[in-house]
C-alpha cells in the first residue's frame, strides 16, 4: 500500500503542478525534499538528505510535515531499513482544501467550517484541540457557543464519516524498526465516550481520563505532542476522510445534472435515493444497492411535498433519460432503482468534454464532434453528410480538431499494402483518450494560473510589505489610543496610486484563485469517471 | 427557333393527346396547317397550351416550321430524310434509349459508351447533336463536381445527383441550412417552454414538450422561409443537426402517428434539451483556450508570468 505503486500516472505536468503546491504551502524545504520523493521514488531519509543535499534535520522535519498532512507515507524495505513515499494524489488534493470548508459549512454551519480548516490547517489534530480552538474562535467572532455545540457538530461530521481516525502506531512495539499505523474498522468512525474538553490548547486545568479509553492507547508512543498536555483523547487523532468528501461532491454534481435535465423535484428525488445510499457506497462502487419507491417516499424532505404518483412519475422519467443515471432493476417495493454511477460520471464528463470543444473550436467543430460521439465510426465523407456542413469546411475543421488529439482515426486498409488510395480512414473519438489529454491540460493550466499568481505576486512585493507595515502600525496605533488624526495620518502613507495598485493586484488574486477552483472542479470531474473507467 | 423558350414540364396525358392531334393533322395535310386552321380545329384549346405543344413538336423534330408566302405553315417532317442526311440515326436512337433507360439518376459519359460500344469521338458528337435537338441536358453531379451526367431533357434531376434541398448549383447553402437549424430549434424551444410553464404532471410535461417531425415541418412551411418545397425528410435532416449541436433529443414513438400519413406505429419526437453541465471550469482560464498552449514553459519565450492572454484577462 505503498503511495508510488499507486501513482504510476504521473506525468510531467502532475509533479510540476505538485511541486507548485507544496512550495505555497509548506516551503522551499518541503517541496524539495516532495518533489525528489516523487520523481525518484521512496528513499530511506539518508539517502533523501544526500541527494537532496539538505542536512538531514530538515529533511526529517520536511518529512514530519508531510507525514502530518497524509502526504508523504513510510514503510519497510525488504532489506529491513525504513523507506519514506510521497503522493502525487494526495498533494493534489490541496487545491480542493476550498471546496472541502466550502462543504462543511453548507452541512454543518460555521462551526464544521472552522473544524475543517483547523484539522486542513493541521494534517490531524485532536478532537479535544479541535473543539478547544473552534470555540474560541467562533467566540473572537462574536458567536456564543459552547464546547458542546462545537463537540456536536464534529461528533456529526465523524458520524457522517467526512471525519475519520487516523491509524494509530500498536501498544508495545517500541523496540520495532518503525511503527505500523493500524486501526480497526470499528474505530475508525467511533467517537471515544466523555472526552472532556478543555478550552484553548494551553489549558490544561480540566483533566480527565476517559473511562472508555483508558485501554494502552493513551500511554502509547506519541508522535507530536507537548510532553506538557494530557488531554484525554491523547493519541486519538482525527484527519479528513477526503474520499466522503468527494463522494459528497461527486453526489452534488449529479444533482444539479438532473436538475438541469429534468427540474429541481427530480433531482430531489436524486438527491434522497444518495442519501439513502450514502453510508453505503464507496467511492469505487458503480451502482448504488437498489432503492425502492416506497423508502424514497419515506425519505423525501417533509416541506417538499409531492404526491406519490407524482414520484412514481419522476422516477419513470429518469429512468426514461438518456444519460441513465437512474435504471430500474425490479418492481418490489413499487418499483427498486439503482443509481449508476458510472453513467453518471460518463455523461458528465461527455458534457465537460463537449462544452470545451464548444468553447476551443466553436459550434460547428463541435457539432461534427458530436457528430462523432453519437455514430462511433465515421468517414470524412459522412462527417460532411450528417453534419450538413460543406465539404471544405468539415474538412478543415475536423483536422484541426484531429491534430489537437480531440480526435482520433483508425485506419482500415483494403490491401496488406497500406496504400492510402485503398484504405479507409475512419475518425472517431475516444472519451478516455480525451478526457486524460484533458486531464493533462488541467494539470498544466492549473500550474499556469499558480506560477502567474506567484509572478504577480512577486511584481507586487514592496507594495504589499509597504501596506501591511502600513496596516500593522495603525492597528498598533489604534490599540494604544491613539485619535483618529495619528492612524489617518500612518493610513495616508500610502499613496492613492499605490493605493490603486493594491486594488487591482487584489482583484488579480482573487481572479486567479477564483479560477484554480474552477480548473479543480473539471480535474475532478475527469478523474472521478477515469478512475471508475480504470477499475472496469 | 421557338424551341428557345420551351418550357419543360412534366407530360400531361392532355398535352400529349393535344400533340398527337396536331400531328395527325399535319399528316392529314402534307403540304403543312397553318396555326388557324388548327385554331379552328381545336377550338376548346386555348393560345397558351396551343404554342406549348407546337413547340414541344417543334423541339423533338416531329414537324418543321415552313414559310410559305406570307403565311407560316406546320410540316410533318420525314422521319427518315433526316436519318439520311445525317446517317447515324441509329447510333443517336441507341444513346437516346441508353440514356432514357438511366432515368432521372442520368448516366456518366463513360457507361454510355461501355454499353453503347462507340467510339468516344463519335459518342461526343452524338451527345452533342442530341444536345442542340434538346433531346437531352448534361447536369453537373454535387458529388464530383466534375463528372457530367446525361438525362432526357424533361426530366427532373434526382436528389443524389443535385443534393437535395441543400444545394442550389453545386453550391451547399450552408446559410440556408443554419436559418432552417436556427427555426426548427425555435420551435421545439418554445414547445419546452410552454410545456414546462404548464402545470401538469411530470410526464405529460415531458410529452408536452416532444414535437414530431411532421409538426416541425408545418411550422417551417408556414413560415415560408424556403423557397423551395422541403420534404419532411429534409426537416429530419435538419433535426439530425440539432441533435449533433447538442440541443435537442429524439425518441421514436410505437404510438399510432398523429396524422394519417407516413408509417404508422412509429413517429420520431423531438425535444429541445438543455446541457447536463455548466460549461468546464478550465474554459474559464485562458489557458483553456490558448492557441500555443503546447508551446508555454515556466522561462520559455511563451511563459506563464509573460503571457498577454492573462494579462488582458486578468484586466478585463
Amino acid at each position: 500500500m505503498f503511495a508510488t505503486e499507486l501513482d504510476y500516472r504521473m506525468s510531467v505536468c502532475q509533479i510540476h503542478l505538485c511541486s507548485l503546491l507544496i512550495k505555497e504551502h509548506f516551503g522551499d524545504i518541503v517541496e524539495k525534499v516532495c518533489t525528489h520523493l516523487i520523481q525518484n521514488g521512496a528513499k530511506p531519509l539518508r539517502v533523501a538528505a544526500q541527494e537532496t543535499g539538505l542536512k538531514i534535520d530538515q529533511v526529517r522535519k520536511a518529512l514530519c510535515v508531510l507525514v502530518q498532512h497524509n502526504i508523504a507515507s513510510f514503510g519497510l524495505h525488504k532489506r529491513g531499513f525504513v523507506e519514506y513515499a510521497a503522493s502525487v494524489e494526495q498533494v493534489l488534493l490541496l487545491v480542493r482544501y476550498p471546496r472541502y470548508i466550502y462543504c462543511a459549512k453548507t452541512l454543518y454551519g460555521d462551526a464544521g467550517e472552522l473544524i475543517v480548516e483547523e484539522i486542513l490547517q493541521h494534517g490531524q489534530m485532536r478532537m479535544s484541540t479541535v473543539v478547544g480552538r473552534v470555540t474560541q474562535r467562533l467566540s473572537e467572532g462574536g458567536q456564543s457557543v459552547t464546547n458542546d455545540h462545537v463537540k456536536g457538530k464534529m461528533e456529526d461530521l465523524i458520524n457522517t464519516h467526512f471525519l475519520q481516525r487516523v491509524p494509530a502506531p500498536p501498544p508495545d512495539n517500541n523496540k520495532a524498526a518503525f511503527p505500523e499505523l493500524t486501526i480497526s474498522e470499528r474505530d475508525l468512525y467511533r467517537v471515544p465516550a466523555s472526552i472532556e474538553v478543555t478550552r484553548g490548547e494551553s489549558d490544561t486545568s480540566k483533566r480527565k481520563r476517559s473511562t472508555e479509553d483508558s485501554d494502552p492507547q493513551s500511554s502509547s508512543k506519541r508522535l507530536k505532542i507537548d510532553s506538557e498536555e494530557h488531554a484525554a483523547d491523547e493519541g486519538i487523532l482525527w484527519h479528513l476522510n477526503f474520499d466522503r468528501f468527494h463522494k459528497y461532491l461527486l453526489d452534488h454534481e449529479i444533482v444539479q445534472a438532473v436538475s438541469r435535465r429534468i427540474d429541481w423535484n427530480a433531482a430531489e428525488v436524486v438527491r434522497t435515493m444518495l442519501r439513502i445510499s450514502e453510508l453505503s457506497k464507496g467511492l469505487e462502487d458503480k451502482t448504488s444497492h437498489p432503492i425502492s419507491l416506497n423508502d424514497t417516499m419515506r425519505n423525501l424532505p417533509k416541506e417538499n411535498n409531492m404526491k406519490f404518483g407524482v414520484v412514481e412519475q419522476y422516477f419513470k422519467l429518469l429512468s426514461d433519460d438518456q444519460t441513465s443515471i437512474v435504471t430500474k432493476v425490479g418492481e418490489t417495493g413499487g418499483g427498486s432503482y439503482t443509481l449508476d454511477f458510472q453513467n453518471a460520471c460518463k455523461a458528465l464528463v461527455v458534457s465537460t468534454i463537449e462544452s470545451v470543444v464548444q468553447e476551443r473550436f466553436g459550434s460547428k467543430s463541435f457539432r461534427i464532434f458530436k457528430t462523432l460521439l453519437l455514430k462511433k465510426y465515421l468517414e470524412q465523407k459522412q462527417v460532411e453528410e450528417f453534419a450538413l456542413i460543406p465539404a471544405k469546411e468539415a474538412k478543415e475543421l475536423l483536422y484541426k480538431m484531429f491534430s489537437e488529439h480531440f480526435v482520433t482515426m483508425q485506419e482500415i486498409p483494403r490491401t496488406p499494402d497500406h496504400a492510402p488510395s485503398r484504405t479507409f480512414f475512419l475518425f472517431t473519438v475516444d472519451v478516455s483518450q480525451v478526457s486524460r489529454m484533458l486531464l493533462e491540460r488541467c494539470y498544466k493550466s492549473l500550474a499556469n494560473v499558480i506560477s502567474r499568481r506567484a509572478f504577480e505576486t512577486k511584481e507586487n512585493k514592496r507594495l504589499i510589505e509597504k501596506s501591511q507595515r502600513v496596516e500593522a502600525i495603525a492597528a498598533s496605533l489604534q490599540s494604544h489610543g491613539a485619535d483618529q488624526s495619528q492612524t489617518a495620518e500612518v493610513e495616508d502613507m500610502i499613496t492613492p496610486l499605490e493605493k490603486n495598485q493594491l486594488e487591482k493586484y487584489r482583484s488579480k488574486m482573487s481572479k486567479l484563485e477564483q479560477s484554480e477552483l474552477q480548473v479543480d472542479s473539471t480535474i475532478f470531474t475527469l478523474g472521478n469517471f477515469l478512475r471508475l473507467e480504470s477499475d472496469s | 427557333m421557338a424551341a428557345d423558350n420551351i418550357v419543360i414540364k412534366q407530360e400531361v396525358t392532355d398535352a400529349m393527346n393535344l400533340e398527337e392531334r396536331i400531328l395527325e393533322m399535319c399528316k392529314e395535310e402534307t403540304k403543312g396547317v397553318a396555326d388557324v386552321y388548327i385554331k379552328q380545329q381545336l377550338p376548346h384549346i386555348d393560345a397558351q397550351q396551343r404554342v406549348k405543344a407546337i413547340n414541344r413538336l417543334l423541339s423533338l423534330g416531329k414537324i418543321d416550321l415552313v414559310k410559305q408566302g406570307s403565311e407560316l405553315l406546320y410540316r410533318l417532317k420525314d422521319p427518315s430524310s433526316i436519318s439520311k442526311v445525317k446517317g447515324v440515326d441509329n447510333q443517336e436512337r441507341l444513346v437516346y434509349q441508353i440514356i432514357e433507360e438511366a432515368g432521372n439518376k442520368g448516366i456518366w459519359i463513360r457507361d454510355i459508351r461501355l454499353r453503347s460500344n462507340l467510339l468516344l469521338t463519335q459518342l461526343n458528337k452524338i451527345l452533342k447533336t442530341l444536345e442542340s435537338r434538346n433531346l437531352i441536358k448534361a447536369v453537373k453531379s454535387v458529388g464530383a463536381s466534375k463528372r457530367k451526367v446525361y438525362m432526357l431533357f424533361n426530366l427532373e434531376p434526382d436528389r443524389s445527383v443535385t443534393g437535395g434541398a441543400w444545394y442550389s448549383d453545386q453550391d451547399f447553402e450552408s446559410e440556408f441550412v443554419e436559418v432552417l437549424n436556427q427555426q426548427c430549434y425555435k420551435f421545439l424551444q418554445q414547445k419546452a417552454d410552454l410545456a414546462a410553464d404548464s402545470k401538469l404532471d411530470p410526464i405529460l410535461r415531458r410529452n408536452q414538450s416532444y414535437g414530431s417531425s411532421e409538426d416541425v415541418w408545418k411550422f417551417i412551411r408556414e413560415l415560408g422561409i424556403s423557397k423551395v418545397e422541403l420534404a419532411v425528410e429534409d426537416i429530419e435532416t435538419i433535426l439530425n443537426t440539432l441533435i449533433y449541436d447538442g440541443k435537442v433529443e429524439m425518441t421514436v414513438s410505437l404510438r399510432a402517428g398523429s396524422t394519417s400519413s407516413g408509417t404508422p406505429g412509429q413517429v420520431k419526437l423531438y425535444r429541445a434539451i438543455r446541457p447536463l453541465t455548466e460549461p468546464a471550469g478550465i474554459m474559464r482560464v485562458p489557458c483553456g483556450v490558448c492557441p500555443v498552449f503546447n508551446q508555454c514553459y515556466d522561462g520559455g519565450t511563451i511563459s506563464p508570468s509573460t503571457c498577454i492572454y492573462m494579462k488582458e484577462w486578468m484586466d478585463y
